[in-house]
């Protein structure tokens, strides 16, 4: 009997822990499901605040459109505009920011990679929401369009790219043809519009036209479509570097004309301002004020009137626009009390400078000379490699590598700094802006008729807001030149470049480079994962 | 109760009634019994001997005296009036070694798995603060290294090296008996002996987490018989062992230094002698069936980094008691640990080894105008990059952490019948820390003090970790003749909770106090997007098993089995359970042959064991809110991590062959095999245009480990008064990638300044991991730069680091980050009451990346204000910062780990201090290495993840970038200690 009990009470036992046997995994503070929250209109410029397209709007920050590593540094370095060069043992960094500046680049090269990963990080948001279904038909289209400009960066860097449209496909990769052919029929059809030859017609677009900066509406998607337009030569050509695509400048022209006359934006010119946020108090040569040019970029640009689609960067709560962070000499933190030590990396290249020539944008763009601190006196640079411990930024550069001198180039300052600033900036970054869009349609109807001159009204209406007289003749190497005085620092300088058959020439320090070059590599990693490489690689 | 309060009653009346005192004297064949137990039988009087076997016991006429030790057969004695009882005690021939080997216990020579058990006696001595520095060379293939001297960080333990890449690379730690336990919690006097399973044979009882090996520990517990109380106590000092050189002020102008007018040894200025001091308290005892054992131990260490140490009281209790006639055996053990940490800044170290050598420690030495008030009054050279005084660093900086290890557990053991015993095991472990660090308003080290809207820094974190264990298993013990049979059977049920937060903000008024105390302070309150706060909790992490073995003995061979059913939370629905068996065979060819050795045994042992992912929740993606900003509460999530509902357990299977060998002065133990993980788990890189994201946790690959390992014993001189015993391990261990989604990957980043997006360690499918890759640096080009070697020979030089993976690439693997032989080698001598312990380590073939070198040791022309390192290796004419094989070095090393000289001194037993151990310990006092950095010991992981600033580290990363050397580790000391024990 006792043998009884002692085996029930076994049994017991055994049977009460070996049915513990749940794992259930319940999760504390991991989101694992997307949500959304509306927010509440705030903003200036009447910003639509926050929504459910946020999550893919803020992708335009995760691509680094204004920071280091990504688009910005893809555009950038990799043109005469800007250069990061080694300064000693500083700014090496395996040779990749070199390897932009020689095209030299490798499908190993980290930039190549963030790129490719931040922009399909982007494409995925984008997917998610569009897979989500709980948006209305405008919401669909702006993200529909956005995904499209996020393949058109992708396109324009790699060719030929994967087009996933679904969160968690595999999809296989398409040529730049097809890439293209996408993109084009998904900007047509959130603009409703199944051919721009013939003129626009918004009429069955479910994009609006209140003008929010932060989200797309039928303007910015015009945009978009016209910088896709405007490069179809390149992007359909049948071979590395010969330029023989279809052409789509009528559609471009149409684009950017339609925009100029029912957008209702204007150039920034005088009465268009602020207050400058960089003045410091006791340097009289800085401005009370920013006017006209300079306000399109400054810290408190928000709402200007020539913005159609901006990314929205804030130094607090949208963070990501470092470029005060790369570009300024670790003593500039004394110029404008930045809470934290600048890098000293990016600088202009003394050519490109010079091309200004006494342009007023010159002296918007960049930052040059014997610097002040905040109270006015000279700024020293204690660690000096001159013998001169003042530090003044100079157009000359000594060398790339390996000991570029560390005051040597002017700094791009056209997005401005403000004082007190963070490592990240508050100034909106301009994706798609009404002087933009003139330098598009003026190129748009030269390249449709063969004809530059047709470009001298657009051109000369911006030369006219900065005060510069009226140029009576115009070529390409002008107009290419006029461009780059407009839209420095902008992150379109490569492709530019490469539309204009000037990206394969040779600047400072950069030999002339294979046509092939045109396009990046697609990363290795992928390429071990099975994806095929663009030619010359 | 009853026995608890017979036992005070015991205690105190012990010393008090006396009937008649009778000594003697116990010992054996082979001398003196120390430590034998002399019980009056029936009662609770008792005694143990001292170190000369002697003894003293109140006995009336009429008593019976019983002695007994263990190993040997017991004696009765009666008392009859005499006053002296000397007695020889035999061996228990039925009596063997018993090896505790999880959920039970084997005779040695049943054991058919890869087991050593270190005792006490033969754990290294000396001022050791933690508990694996006891078994440190000790087991051959056993690896514990902790490169440099930080008292605040623990030693990496592998055991037969690199088991996982994704999952957990440590041995799972089980202290008497619970699994899943930090040896943070035992104090290293506290422990009585420690096994180690190495295979997976012998692990695998013990399921995942024994994956990477087992290491068994027990604690002392009480002996019968009145209450012995001992004390041992170490004073230690420390030192720099090896430092880096750097330029001397004098050299640095004489190369073109900039001249601040001052001469600072910045190393001297940040260092100090260090110094341990440790005391150990325990008292044991115990009558009838009640032992019991308390004691407190006490430590205070000061690392040669100025404030740096910590001081720490652990104080530990266990209880065993029987009940129900004896069938019931119920041990309690308890322990409490509270660590008050100074952690300080290591990176001091990197900073003091390039601080320009004429700069002065305070700004009124400055040359020029210098506000000196606003860095508290030291100097700081402003408008560089990365440069910071670190004697400011360390003493403005509080970065301190106060710890706590409580944890219990109850075990209760019935028989039920005389072959069937049941166990239940309750335990519960839990370990909270605070962390606080203040950066004050004058440091200009993450102090921000130039910033005019930024100066100063605190944070407050804390940490919340909970291990729950609960076990019941039976155990079936039948024996037919010469035929054994153990059944073991049970359940395992493991919960792990964790969770923490942490606070860190910015800009206070001023110095007045430590704001980390006072964050309400905080100007960053005020301000948008300034404060860092995080919280987290994890789910209930479950691990659940159940398990079974059969231990089956004829005669001369031996058979076990076992299989393990294993559940983990961490899986998807579908993956959460795996099996996992096991088998070992061996055989006492020595007694079926007749060989006449004292052993020759022979084992083969084969296991599959699995390994869980360390992170939870990857069978679901994982999201970020992201807030639109701009004054409006909305926003939307992104994707932060894809999921991996597909994820399944990564399995190891693993083949042990081991023989044994004894014959008279010589042992030889020989373990060779051979280790498969398949589907390891690793988080990498995956295709975005796939997974929306690039990070992933996958099954990703499949690695092999074969390695040997040889323990030699010998004792050289054992006569009646000298006694001299060396043993030597040696073991060898290569693993190799055996498949990888990706042919070849780079990891390991050099990092900022310049040398971002250099990676050093390469892992190729198909070849060994802990692989260093550089270019093949060969000389200086007359403008200053490198020359390396065309490795290729295709007529171009390709060495820019961001290319390293490509074809055309000019570089080579110029060292290993594993060794290929790791010896130990003990020297014990004893001749009457002296004795020396000499133990020998050392590591071969192995290479470090010297990232001080490749950092600041190129005469770079432009960078006149940082000083340069000045080592042998160094090339005056290079001016050029690049990654290379110059960086690379060989760090072979053969030291003496630890010297040990004692001297034992008796007072008799009947003297309040019984005898005493007088002993100096030398630790690391000399060490053999061309190596130039501080330490030559292997990085078995990198320190920083794999990556560096600015970079994500991959999971995995980290273990795949061992050897590097970093700038911010923490210089390696050596010790000298005086140390006593005394027993009353």
């Amino acid at each position: 009997m006792k043998n009884l009990y002692t085996t029930l009470f076994i049994l017991g036992l055994f049977a009460v822990t070996f049915s513990c046997t749940d794992l259930e995994e319940e999760l504390r503070g991991v989101i694992t499901t997307n949500i959304s929250v509306q927010g509440i209109a705030t903003d200036a410029g009447g910003g639509a605040g926050a929504d459910a397209l946020e999550g893919a709007f803020s992708q335009l920050r995760n691509t680094g459109t204004a920071g280091h590593t990504n688009w910005f540094s893809a555009q950038e370095l990799t043109s005469d505009e800007m250069v990061v060069t080694t300064k000693g043992g500083d700014w090496y960094d395996g040779g990749w920011l070199i390897d932009f500046h020689k095209h030299q680049y490798k499908s190993t090269n980290p930039s190549v990679n963030n790129n490719w990963n931040s922009h399909y990080g982007a494409v995925n948001a984008c997917n998610e929401l569009l897979s989500g279904g709980s948006l209305d038909a405008n919401g669909t289209a702006q993200i529909r369009a956005l995904r499209a400009y996020f393949f058109w960066r992708l396109m324009d860097l790699y060719g030929n790219i994967q087009l996933p449209t679904a969160p968690g496909a595999s999809v296989a990769q398409s040529t730049r043809a097809e890439a293209f052919a996408f993109i084009e029929s998904e900007l047509l059809a959130a603009l409703g519009d199944s051919d721009l030859s013939d003129g626009v017609d918004l009429t069955s677009t479910a994009l609006g036209t209140a003008k929010d900066a932060y989200r797309l509406n039928q303007f910015g998607v015009l945009g978009i479509i016209s910088k896709l337009y405007l490069g179809a030569e390149v992007y359909l050509e049948s071979a590395a570097g010969a330029k023989d695509g279809t052409p789509h400048y009528t559609e471009a022209a149409n684009a950017a004309q339609y925009i100029i006359d029912n957008g209702g934006y204007a150039l920034c010119a005088a009465g268009c301002k602020g207050i400058n946020p960089g003045k410091r108090p006791d340097v009289a040569s800085d401005p009370d004020e920013l006017e006209g040019f300079p306000h399109v970029f400054a810290p408190n640009n928000q709402g200007n009137v020539e913005h159609i689609w901006t990314v929205k960067y804030d130094a607090a709560t949208a963070g990501g626009f470092n470029l005060a962070m790369m570009a300024l000499h670790y003593s500039s933190q004394l110029t404008w009390n930045f809470d934290s030590q600048p890098w000293n990396g990016y600088s202009s290249l003394e050519a490109f400078y010079n091309s200004f020539n006494g342009d007023p944008r010159q002296g918007y763009s960049f930052i040059e000379g014997a610097q002040l601190d905040f109270g006015g006196n000279a700024l020293l640079d204690y660690a000096t490699d001159d013998g001169d411990p003042l530090l003044n930024y100079t157009p000359f550069i000594n060398e790339i590598y390996p000991d570029g001198c560390r005051e040597c180039g002017v700094r791009p300052g056209k997005f401005s700094y403000s004082q007190f600033g963070r490592s990240s900036m508050d100034n909106d970054f301009t994706l798609i802006r009404l002087g933009q869009v003139h330098l598009i349609r003026a190129e748009a109807l030269a390249r449709a008729a063969g004809d530059w001159s047709l470009a001298l009204a657009d051109v000369n209406a911006l030369r006219a807001r900065v005060g510069m007289g009226a140029l009576a003749a115009m070529d390409a190497d002008t107009f290419l030149a006029e461009r780059g005085k407009e839209m420095f620092s902008e992150a379109v300088r490569r492709t530019d470049l490469i539309r204009f058959g000037k990206y394969g020439g040779t600047w400072w320090e950069k030999p002339a480079s294979d046509a092939t070059k045109e396009l990046f590599p697609i990363p290795f990693d992928r390429i071990q994962e099975g994806l095929t490489q663009n030619p010359g690689y | 109760m009853k026995n608890t309060i017979n036992l005070f009653l015991c205690l105190f009346l012990s010393g008090v009634l006396s009937a008649q005192q009778i000594s003697g004297n116990v010992s054996s064949d082979d001398g003196p019994l120390p430590g034998a137990t002399v019980l009056v039988k029936g009662t609770n009087t008792g005694t143990s001997t001292d170190f000369d076997g002697n003894f003293t016991i109140a006995a009336s006429t009429g008593d019976v005296l019983v002695i007994s030790f263990v190993g040997f057969s017991s004696q009765e004695v009666a008392v009859s009036g005499q006053d002296q009882v000397n007695v020889t005690l035999a061996i228990d021939q039925a009596l063997e070694e018993v090896v505790v080997t999880g959920y039970g216990s084997q005779r040695e020579r049943e054991i058919t798995s890869a087991v050593v058990k270190v005792d006490s006696e033969e754990f290294n001595q000396g001022p050791i603060t933690d508990a694996v520095s006891l078994l440190q060379g000790k087991v051959a293939g056993l690896s514990i290294y902790k490169p440099g001297g930080n008292p605040n960080e623990n030693p990496t333990i592998r055991i037969r090296g690199l088991s996982t890449l994704g999952a957990n690379t440590s041995p799972l730690i089980v202290i008497d008996g619970v699994p899943g336990a930090t040896l943070a919690n035992v104090d290293p006097q506290d422990i009585e002996s420690v096994t180690v399973l190495k295979d997976g044979s012998g692990a695998a009882i013990y399921g995942a987490r024994g994956s990477s090996g087992v290491l068994l520990v027990e604690t002392k517990k009480g002996v019968a018989g009145e209450m012995r109380v001992s004390y041992s106590g170490n004073y230690a000092v420390s030192s720099i062992s090896q430092e880096i050189p750097v330029l001397s002020a004098s050299e640095f102008l004489a190369n073109g230094g900039t001249n601040i007018g001052n001469e600072t040894d910045w190393i001297d200025a940040i260092t100090r002698n260090g110094s341990t001091s440790i005391h150990n308290f325990a008292a044991s005892g115990g009558s009838g069936n009640t032992v019991y054992r308390v004691s407190a131990n006490v430590k205070e260490v000061e690392g040669i980094l100025n404030n740096t140490g910590y001081k720490q009281l652990n104080s530990r209790a266990a209880i065993s008691t029987t009940a129900m006639k004896d069938k019931l055996k119920i041990d309690f053990n308890i322990s409490y640990t509270k660590r008050d940490a100074e952690r300080g800044d290591e990176r001091a170290f990197e900073f003091a080894q390039f601080y320009n050598p004429t700069a002065p420690i305070y700004g009124a030495d400055s040359p020029f105008a210098f506000n000196a008030a606003q860095f508290g009054g030291y100097f700081e050279s402003l408008g560089l990059f990365r440069s910071y005084n670190p004697v400011a660093i360390i003493e403005q900086t509080r970065n301190t952490r106060n710890s706590t290890d409580f944890n219990y557990n109850v075990n209760l053991n019935y028989d039920l019948t005389d072959s069937f015993d049941i166990t239940v095991r309750a335990a519960e472990q839990r370990t909270t820390s605070k962390d606080q660090l203040y950066r004050p308003t004058t440091l200009l080290f993450e102090g921000n003090a130039v910033s005019p809207t930024r100066r100063g820094f605190a944070s407050h974190g804390t940490y919340d970790l909970s291990t729950k264990v609960y076990e019941v298993f039976g155990t079936l013990d039948k024996t037919w003749g010469e035929t054994q049979m153990v059944i073991t059977g049970g359940y395992s049920y493991n919960q792990i909770n964790a969770n923490g937060m942490y606070l860190g903000l910015g800009d206070f008024p001023d110095n007045s106090l430590d704001y980390s105390d006072a964050i309400q302070n905080s100007q960053d309150l005020l301000n948008d997007g300034y404060v860092q706060a995080n919280s987290y909790a994890s789910p209930d992490e479950k691990l659940i098993a159940m398990f079974g073995r059969v231990n089956l003995s004829f005669s001369n061979i031996f058979f076990n089995a076992s299989l393990r059913r294993e559940g983990s939370s961490k899986f998807g629905a579908d993956q959460k359970w795996g099996t996992f068996p096991a088998f070992g065979i061996g055989a006492d060819v020595n007694s079926i042959l007749g060989l006449g050795f004292d052993k020759l045994k022979v084992r083969l042992g084969y296991a599959t064991t699995g390994n869980i992912p360390g992170p939870n929740g990857l069978s679901v993606p994982a999201r970020n809110f992201v807030y639109a900003g701009g004054g409006s509460a909305g926003g939307a999530t992104a994707l932060a991590r894809a999921a991996n509902p597909d994820l399944k357990w990564e399995e190891k299977a693993e083949t042990n062959f081991g023989i044994e060998f004894d014959k008279g002065a010589l042992s030889v133990d020989l373990d060779i095999y051979s280790r498969n993980i398949n589907d390891f788990i690793i988080d990498r890189q995956v295709d975005v245009a796939e997974f929306g994201i690039d990070r992933r946790w996958e099954n990703a690959g499949e690695v092999t480990s074969k390695g040997w390992e040889l323990a030699l014993g010998y004792d050289v001189i054992n006569n009646g008064n000298m006694m001299y015993n060396t043993t030597v391990a040696l073991s060898s261990n290569e693993v190799t990638l055996d498949a990888y989604p990706i042919d070849r990957a780079q990891y390991g980043y050099l990092g900022s300044p310049g040398q971002n997006a250099v990676t050093m360690v390469r892992v190729v499918v198909g070849e060994p991991l802990g692989q260093i890759y550089a270019p093949v640096f060969t000389g200086v080009n007359a403008t200053g730069g490198p020359i390396f070697e065309d490795v290729t020979g295709d007529g171009t030089l390709n060495t820019d680091a961001g290319n390293v993976l490509q074809e055309d690439y000019d570089g080579r693997v110029v060292g290993s980050a594993y060794p290929d032989l790791e010896l130990g080698w003990g020297n014990m001598i004893t001749f009457g009451d002296w004795s020396i312990n000499a133990f020998f380590r050392g590591a071969f073939g192995h290479s470090l990346i010297n990232t001080f070198r490749a950092f600041y040791e190129p005469n770079v022309p432009s960078q006149t204000s940082y000083n340069q390192m000045n080592t042998s290796l160094r090339e005056p004419s290079l001016g050029v910062a690049q990654y290379s094989s110059l960086y690379v070095e060989k760090a072979d090393f053969f030291m003496l780990d630890n010297l040990t000289i004692a001297k034992r001194i008796d007072f008799g037993a009947d003297k309040t201090i019984k005898d005493a151990v007088v002993s100096f310990s030398a630790t690391a006092p000399f060490i053999m290495t061309s190596y130039t950095g501080t330490d030559p010991q292997p990085e078995l992981y990198d320190a920083l993840g794999g990556a560096e600033e600015g970079n994500v580290a991959d999971g995995g990363a980290a273990l795949l970038a061992p050897g590097i050397d970093r700038r911010q580790d923490y210089f390696a000391s050596k010790s000298f200690a005086l140390g006593l024990k005394l027993n009353f």
